[in-house]
Order: structure tokens, then C-alpha cells, then sequence
């Protein structure tokens, strides 16, 4: 994925769009209180300077499907683990709830199940059948919407075609206002998010920590 | 472990069908007569719906004007309902995700936070399934379900009842915001009874920008902002990228500007005194003082003419509507300009001489910057600031979509004080899902003149602030379940009609509004005799049948001429030309300094609230995944809070997260403090959202209302509300008490052991 934070205005559809997508539940104000409100997506933001002359920027971080996670060797059930396809999967049926997963990850982007989610009737409907619901005890985080992947692959097999570059978009990608966020295949030279990644405004979260993450950030430029 | 849970799912389907056997042999004998067809839950939904496989189908989201288009995902589920009594799981294709139409002309695939969640309407708990009838006093909850029939008789009775009384006239109707067809069908009820026409509800209404472009442009009409092909645009306090007008239009323009042309990246210069999420995207944060932005356009426009980057008449109309435009603006000096706004000569000169080169430029005037006593005259100095750039009608700039008729299918003018007053001595009144209770400042008492009408009849889906005051309910279908459409106003660059069909059957005992009015209005003793038997009757006979089939298929089409819209709702057809610019042109308007409710010796804080993201106005914060939604600036959720500059807390003593009472004239409210370096020192900011009294499990009594302590105020020209014309006072009022609950900046795995350490 591709993140170009010249286009990103903060606006959060990503995050919303995430919840409906990935049947995230909402803890409510006490858990969230307690730090226990899950967003797979976020929008962060930092601010510099001083009053007149501040700025802001955004920044959506979500899981960075690194190729070096450090959450994969830590876990002790490989419940978090590597696919063949390149991402970082969570396995929720051999997770154990250790947590250590989300200790080691940099980006503070896994989050833990403290309790079974909860869909006063009829808010169950707006679940997404191809994504299952997490119960108490285990770690969920940013899949790149792998049911969406999967589907695709399998429409195009049936097909007897390749994937075509743009078919897939994660729900925040389809979702961004100002198309932000553009997702597709790294091991394509000619894909666009290969394209946008090669950009010299571009740059990795955390790099110099060795994890070798598979999202670039293409830096808001300054009005010359 | 599959065998088992098939098993169990079995079982319960025989014990579902056991329940409901029974229920249906008890309900016989409660069913009312008639059509034994209604009586019966359908098992088997039409659609053809495998399961597992999805279905798409075109809706328009419902939430804003803007109209954007939706495609919402269907798929198989198992739905708890109950009809007529009796109560039953049946297997629906359930609307299960909201994504932006890829190929609609207003938001391109994309969708705001607030479309997104919109699902949650029609999956609400706590929605009104059924008709209910106020049977204790007023907001007591003692209320009884009553049958369709009976709603509708009763509804019916009332009418008849003022049209006996020769009372026709003391039915009010209010509406929300946003141009529809029905609008139109509710003006059309109105005039054949004999009411006053509808009037819409809006806090953040853009009545002043209208009345500007009706002088400037002749348009009376909201403009549509062509950012993608922009190379410089100025922000005059619009929240353009959150919530102002068409926001996912211009966040789609805006992503364009800054990146589609490898050469050419597009720029952009806030000015506001609070920086919205909107300023924070901005390459130039300007902040001055509220009300004084309109002196800052004519700066830039005399610094223009001054220099010679473009004449001074090439802003025709709209310059001649500011008093001294002629001379050449000689009473707006840099110096004077500088003493004003607080922005100096030199960089006045350099924003300027940027404008007037960075061609195609546009200056965008809305929100916060039209809501003071002088903002008419803002807006206009920004339209002839506009004008005079040559950046009206053009590629890159701004633009008014045609064809357009304002006098159709908008609600004549925005609810304000006078509004309200007049309500005290109305004998009945049809609340189509608007709130004033909770969207008005105390000070026009609008709960006080609503508690003295006699009848109040509400079509919204949810108890809140207002409609806990009506005596009949008859709740509407979500727009999931029912024919939905709108007549954006702007956002694209052709006229854009919205219609698109129900995707999914209704959950509850709910009825379509629309129908229920067509029903009732022909059930009088005096039949007003609308001349539709039903809504999309209504909706086909508004285009040719070209568009219909092209609205079926995708939920939206081009109006394209004006011919095929005039033989569609003929009777409908207004003589109300759009307004001309001779009709103003002799009017000039000049600068006088905004003027603010308390004395600044007092009151030293100015006060702006602004529309939050996560709940716009206010009328979201009933859906879950919004409260939970951390806010673009302070990641807060599910609080209220108001934003302080830094210096200011610490002259105050008071910490992040402290209470802080924040009073004005007009009460106090008190919110935990958020201390933000995009705010002046001067100034206090809160969000509009929270403070419902009522409104359902998730809104309710949380957090406090900023626009209970506005004063009433109006803009001096146009009588809208100036909703950022009060000052307030703050003081400490306590240590943090948890209400403010934040994302960001917390341990999450074990945050109060960290504290111990």
C-alpha cells in the first residue's frame, strides 16, 4: 500500500469505512476510557510549531505487513504469521491471547479482544458475513482486507485471468475521499502502488528499525 | 464442531417455526380486517439472493445535501421482525456496507465518514418500529403503539380539524436541510391545505451565501468548487474538506490539485482563527480575528488592482455590489488592513500577488466566516475577490451548476427566532425529522413554543430533543427500505438527480413519509387531492423516461434540459424566476466591524463552535461507530470538550483534560479542556454534536451543548442566525473527571499499572 499524506486530509472515512468492512465493534466510552477502543486504521497527528505559526499533518497508520515483523517470531502458537501472498496474518483460531504480538509491534497497530462484541439487535445485520467476528481473548488487526483479496483471486482464477492492478481496494482505500490510499501489488513493477512506492517523496515508518514494512508514505509536499 | 453448530442452527429454525406457528394462530383473532395479504410474513424474500454472493445496488446517501451516491452491498441474513403482532426470523437481503458509486459525477467512489456509517440508521436498537400515540404528558415516555390505520385516522382528524377551524394557516412544517423532490411533495401538501410552505431546520444554514450570490452572480444557488483543476485556492473559514457544502466533491477536487499533475501542484492558504481539520491540510495557516475576513479578501483584491495584475471592472456585478470598488478600494490601505486583521503589509502583498498568478485560482467564503453580524458583506467580498480573478464560471474555479431553480424542491429560508415565535400560536405541526430543540440557542425558546402547540405530529425514525414532544409518531422507512433521492445543489459539474429505489424490505412496521402524506392528504374530508398516488409515482413523473431507466439502473442521472423537467411536475412548475442581478444592483454594502454578543471586559474569549466531523450538526450522534470515532484533531471520543491555545490554559491554570466552565450571556456549559496550538489566544472552540437530552442509548445525556449558551444574534442583513458572534468567559472548574476520552497517547495494554509505576 501507498499512503500519499499530500492527498490525506484527516477526514477519518478510512477508519469508519474499516469498522463496517471488518466488523470492528465499538467498546463504548467506559472500555474506550481504558484505552481499549479498536481502530485497525488510525489518523494520527502531529503538530509543529507554535501558535501563529503551526501546522499540522495527518498520518493513517495501520498495520504495516512488515516483511521483518516482529510480531511473527514472538508468537508462540503462530497465530501471527507470514503469507505466501506477503501479508501479515493473524490466525484468530490459534491465537492464545499472549499478547505478545502486540508488545513487540512498533506501530501499535494490533489490539486485543478483551471481551466477546456485543450488536444490540438489529445492529448484527450490518455484519459482514465474509469476516469473522472475533471473540474475548485474541488479537485482531489490519488484514489489507483479505476477504476482498481472496475473492477477487478466486473471481479472476474462474476467469482465467490475471488479477487486474486496482481490482482489489481495502475498504479505507475504496472509501477515500481524495484517494490517498492506493493498494495493489509490490511484486508488479508496473502496478501504481509500485509506481507511487518508487517515489522520491517516499519513505517507511520506522525503518531504521529493521522491520521492512510494506506501506510507503509519500510526504505532503511545501508550497514552494 | 460444524456438525454441532449445524445442528443447533437447525434446531433453531424448527423452534422459530414452532414459535411462530403459534403466534400466527393467537394474531388471527387481534388482525385487524382487510387484506389478509399483509397479515402474512413473507419466507421467501423476492430477491434471488444466494447465499454468501453479494448484490449491488445504487442508493444516495441521506445524511447532507451534498447527494452523494451510494452502492450498497446486499446480502442474505436472518432478521428478527415482527408484523402485526406477530414476531418471526425470516431470511432478508440485508443492506451490509455503504461504498461511493465509482462513476458518480459528486463523490467519485469516495464517502465521508459520517456516509459510511449511515447503515446504522436502519439498524439502529433503539429506531421507532411502529406508530405510537402520546398518551401522558410531554418527554413522561407514556406512550401506546397504535395500527397504521388508526395513526393515519388520527392524523387525518387533526387536519380536518384545522381546516374546520379555518386554522389551515397554523400548520407549520418542519423539515431538514437539503433540496428533494420530497420537499417538493411536502410544499405541494402545504399549499393545497392552506399551510404556510415548509421551512427547513439548520443550524449551519448557508443562507448568507446564497443572498450573496443572488447579488453578485445573479445565482441564488450554493457554489461548486472545481479544486481538481485549481492552482491556488484561499479558504475563508469554510470547512470545505470536513463539512461544508459537498465535502467528499472537494476532498476528490483536492487530492486532484495537490498530486494528478506531476507538474503542477496545486496550493492552498487557510484563514481562520480555529484551525479546522480542513486549515490543517492548508500550506499557509492564517489566523485573524473573527469577522474580519472579508477585510482581508479586499486587501487582497485592492492589492491586485493596485498593481495592476487584473482590472478593476473585470469583477462586473460583483464588484460593483462593494461600496468603493470603483476607486479602487482606497479604503482598504495595507496599513488599514494590517490594523484590522493583523496581517502584515508584506505578506498581504505576497498572498495577494500569489492569487492573482497562480492562475486558475478561487477564494472559498462558508462556515464560520459567514456566521458574524457582517458576514453577508464577507461573502460578497469574496465573490467579487472572485470576479475580479476571472475565477467565476471557469475551469478552476468556482461555478454554478445548471440547470437550477431555487425556488423548487428547497424550503423557503432556514427555521430562526422569528420562526419559533410565530410556532407559539400554531395549532399543529409535522416534524420531518428536524430537531430545532436541540439545534437552536436557548434563547429562542423553542421547546417553550413547541410545548404550547396543541398537535404535534413526528415522521422521524428516533426519539430526541423534539420529537419527545409529539403526540403521534409515525415513523418513516429508513432510506435503506425506501425510494430516496435529492437534487444536489452543488458538488458537480453538471445537475445531478438523484433516485434510486429501496434495496432492502423494511425491518419494522415503519411507512414511507412520503406515502403516508399522499395517504392522509387524500383521506380529508376536504381532500387536497395530491396528484400522485404514491412517491416513486411522483419521482418517475419527474423525468422522462430516458433518466428513469438510467436512475433505476444506476440511482442517479443528468438533468440535461430544462423541457423534460417541465411536462415532469407540471403543476409543480414555478413562476419564480431565478434572480436577477438587477434586481440588487444598486445595492452597495460596506465594512462594518462584526459585532459580538457580552462585553469584551467580561467576555474576553470569542466563541466559535463548529460543525464536528463525526456528527455534522449534531443529528449523528445516535450511531455508534461515530461516537467511537476519534476525532481528526484531538483523536477525542464520545465527549464534548473545548479547545484552548496553550498559553491560554497556563495564564488560567488549567491542565489538559481539566473542567472548564464556558460561559456567555446566555448560561454556562462545562467540558474538559483541550489545549491546541491551532487556536488563537483569544479565542475558544467547541464542537456541535454532543448535549442531546435524548436521543437514543448511544447519544443521550452525553457531553454538553455549545449552542445552548449562543446568543441570538443575527447576520444584519439576511436575520440568519450569527453563530459565532458571542463571547464567553472561562474558568477552571475542576480536575479531569474522565469524560474526555482520547485515542491517541495512551498505553493500551495496561494503562493504570503504568501509572502505578
Amino acid at each position: 500500500m501507498a499512503v500519499d499524506l499530500d492527498r490525506c486530509t484527516g477526514c477519518e472515512a478510512c477508519v469508519t469505512a474499516c469498522h463496517a468492512e471488518n466488523n470492528i465493534p465499538t467498546v463504548g466510552p467506559g472500555q474506550a476510557q481504558r484505552g481499549r477502543a479498536m481502530h485497525w486504521i488510525r489518523v494520527e497527528r502531529y503538530w509543529e510549531g507554535d501558535f501563529p505559526d503551526v501546522r499540522l499533518k495527518f498520518r493513517p497508520v495501520m498495520c504495516q505487513h512488515c516483511d521483518a515483523a516482529p510480531c511473527e517470531p514472538v508468537c508462540p502458537t503462530y497465530a501471527s504469521h507470514h503469507t505466501e501472498d506477503g501479508l501479515n496474518a493473524q490466525v484468530y483460531n490459534r491465537c492464545i491471547g499472549t499478547r505478545y504480538c502486540a508488545n513487540a509491534c512498533p506501530y501499535n497497530v494490533r489490539f486485543f479482544d478483551f471481551f466477546n462484541p456485543q450488536w444490540p439487535k438489529p445492529l448484527h445485520l450490518q455484519l459482514n458475513p465474509d469476516v469473522s467476528v472475533r471473540e474475548v481473548g485474541v488479537m485482531e488487526k489490519c488484514t489489507f482486507c483479505v476477504q476482498r483479496i481472496s475473492a477477487a483471486q478466486i473471481q479472476a482464477k474462474a476467469d482465467k485471468r490475471d488479477l487486474k492492478d486496482g481490482e482489489v481496494q481495502p475498504a479505507c482505500a475504496q472509501a477515500c475521499p481524495s484517494k490517498a490510499l492506493v493498494f495493489g501489488d509490490l511484486n508488479d513493477p508496473d502496478s501504481e502502488v509500485s509506481r507511487l512506492s518508487r517515489s522520491p517523496r517516499g519513505s517507511k515508518l520506522l525503518d531504521d528499525l529493521g522491520t521492512r514494512p510494506k506501506v510507503t508514505y509519500l510526504q505532503r509536499q511545501s508550497a514552494v | 464442531m460444524g456438525f454441532v453448530s449445524f445442528v443447533s442452527f437447525a434446531m433453531m429454525d424448527r423452534r422459530d417455526f414452532i414459535k411462530l406457528t403459534a403466534v400466527t394462530g393467537t394474531s388471527a383473532t387481534l388482525a385487524s380486517c382487510g387484506h389478509p395479504e399483509h397479515q402474512l410474513i413473507r419466507f421467501i424474500p423476492d430477491e434471488e439472493l444466494v447465499p454468501g454472493v453479494a448484490e449491488w445496488k445504487p442508493s444516495v446517501c441521506p445524511l447532507c445535501r451534498a447527494g452523494c451516491g451510494l452502492s450498497v452491498r446486499v446480502m442474505e441474513a436472518e432478521a428478527d421482525v415482527v408484523r402485526n403482532g406477530q414476531q418471526g426470523v425470516v431470511k432478508i437481503g440485508a443492506a451490509k456496507k455503504l461504498e461511493g458509486q465509482p462513476d458518480h459525477p459528486i463523490n467519485h467512489g469516495g464517502l465521508c465518514p459520517r456516509g459510511q456509517a449511515a447503515i446504522q440508521i436502519t439498524y439502529h436498537p433503539d429506531r421507532l418500529t411502529q406508530p405510537w400515540k402520546r398518551t401522558g404528558a410531554r418527554f413522561s415516555g407514556d406512550m401506546k403503539p397504535v395500527s397504521w390505520d388508526d395513526a393515519i385516522a388520527e392524523l387525518a382528524a387533526r387536519l380536518d380539524a384545522l381546516a374546520a377551524g379555518n386554522a389551515q394557516a397554523q400548520l407549520a412544517i418542519l423539515t431538514r436541510p437539503g433540496r428533494s423532490r420530497r420537499l417538493e411533495l411536502f410544499a405541494e401538501f402545504a399549499k393545497r391545505f392552506g399551510a404556510p410552505a415548509p421551512v427547513a431546520v439548520e443550524l449551519f444554514a448557508d443562507d448568507v451565501l446564497r443572498r450573496a450570490n443572488a447579488m453578485s452572480f445573479g445565482r441564488d444557488q450554493l457554489p461548486t468548487f472545481d479544486l481538481a483543476h485549481s492552482r491556488h485556492v484561499i479558504g475563508f473559514g469554510a470547512d470545505f474538506l470536513g463539512t461544508w457544502n459537498s465535502p467528499v466533491a472537494q476532498s476528490f477536487g483536492y487530492g486532484e490539485m495537490r498530486q494528478a499533475n506531476p507538474q503542477i501542484r496545486g496550493t492552498f492558504v487557510q484563514i481562520e482563527a480555529r484551525m479546522s481539520q480542513t486549515g490543517a491540510n492548508a500550506d499557509e495557516w492564517i489566523p485573524i480575528p473573527p469577522g474580519t475576513e472579508g477585510v482581508l479578501a479586499l486587501g487582497l483584491a485592492r492589492v491586485i488592482i493596485e498593481n495592476k495584475l487584473r482590472p478593476a471592472d473585470a469583477a462586473g456585478q460583483a464588484g460593483r455590489a462593494i461600496d468603493g470598488w470603483a476607486g479602487g478600494l482606497s479604503q482598504f490601505t495595507p496599513e488599514r488592513v494590517e490594523t484590522i486583521t493583523g496581517v502584515p503589509t508584506r505578506r498581504l502583498d505576497r498572498l495577494a500577488r500569489l492569487f492573482a498568478e497562480r492562475r486558475p485560482s478561487v477564494a472559498i467564503a462558508g462556515g464560520v466566516a459567514l456566521a458574524h453580524t457582517n458576514g453577508l458583506f464577507t461573502a460578497l467580498a469574496v465573490n467579487a475577490l472572485n470576479a475580479l480573478l476571472g475565477s467565476v464560471g471557469v475551469e478552476g474555479g468556482m461555478n454554478f451548476i445548471t440547470p437550477f431553480d431555487a425556488a423548487r424542491g428547497l424550503a423557503q429560508g432556514t427555521a430562526n427566532r422569528d420562526t419559533f415565535a410565530k410556532l407559539r400560536s400554531a395549532k399543529g405541526l409535522l416534524l420531518d425529522g428536524a430537531d430545532p430543540v436541540f439545534a437552536s440557542p436557548k434563547a429562542w425558546r423553542v421547546r417553550e413554543s413547541l410545548e404550547q402547540i396543541p398537535f404535534i405530529a413526528s415522521f422521524g425514525s428516533f426519539i430526541d430533543d423534539t420529537s419527545g414532544l409529539a403526540d403521534l409518531i409515525l415513523p418513516d422507512h429508513s432510506f435503506l427500505e425506501s425510494w430516496t433521492e435529492n437534487l444536489p445543489e452543488a458538488g458537480a459539474a453538471v445537475a445531478v438527480v438523484n433516485v434510486a429505489g429501496p434495496v432492502m424490505r423494511p425491518l419494522h412496521q415503519t411507512r414511507a413519509t412520503p406515502d403516508v402524506i399522499i395517504e392522509v392528504a387524500g383521506k380529508l374530508n376536504k381532500p387536497v387531492g395530491l396528484p400522485w398516488k404514491s412517491f416513486d409515482e411522483m419521482l418517475k413523473a419527474s423525468m422522462s423516461g430516458e433518466a428513469w431507466t438510467a436512475a433505476l439502473k444506476q440511482g442517479w442521472t443528468i438533468q440535461s434540459s430544462v423541457g423534460s423537467r417541465q411536462s415532469a411536475v407540471g403543476s409543480l412548475q414555478s413562476s419564480v424566476p431565478i434572480s436577477s442581478p438587477q434586481r440588487n444592483g444598486q445595492k452597495t454594502v460596506s465594512y462594518s466591524a462584526a459585532t459580538f454578543d457580552g462585553d469584551p471586559g467580561t467576555f474576553p474569549f470569542y466563541f466559535l463552535p463548529y460543525a464536528s466531523q463525526a456528527f455534522g450538526d449534531g443529528s449523528l450522534a445516535h450511531l455508534p461507530w461515530l461516537q467511537e470515532m476519534p476525532d481528526p484533531l484531538t483523536s477525542a471520543m464520545w465527549s464534548s470538550w473545548v479547545e484552548l491555545n496553550p498559553a491560554t490554559a497556563r495564564r488560567l491554570n488549567i491542565d489538559p483534560g481539566d473542567l472548564v466552565d464556558i460561559s456567555s450571556t446566555q448560561g454556562t456549559v462545562r467540558a474538559p479542556a483541550v489545549l491546541s496550538p491551532g487556536i488563537a489566544p483569544d479565542v475558544v472552540a467547541m464542537p456541535v454534536g454532543q448535549g442531546h437530552g435524548t436521543f437514543t442509548r448511544y447519544g443521550s445525556d452525553r457531553g454538553v451543548n455549545p449552542i445552548s449558551i449562543l446568543a441570538p444574534v443575527t447576520e444584519l442583513e439576511t436575520g440568519s442566525l450569527a453563530w459565532a458572534a458571542t463571547r464567553v468567559k472561562i474558568a477552571r472548574a475542576g480536575e479531569a473527571d474522565g469524560s474526555l476520552i482520547l485515542f491517541a497517547g495512551e498505553m493500551r495494554e495496561h494503562p493504570h499499572e503504568h501509572e502505578v509505576r
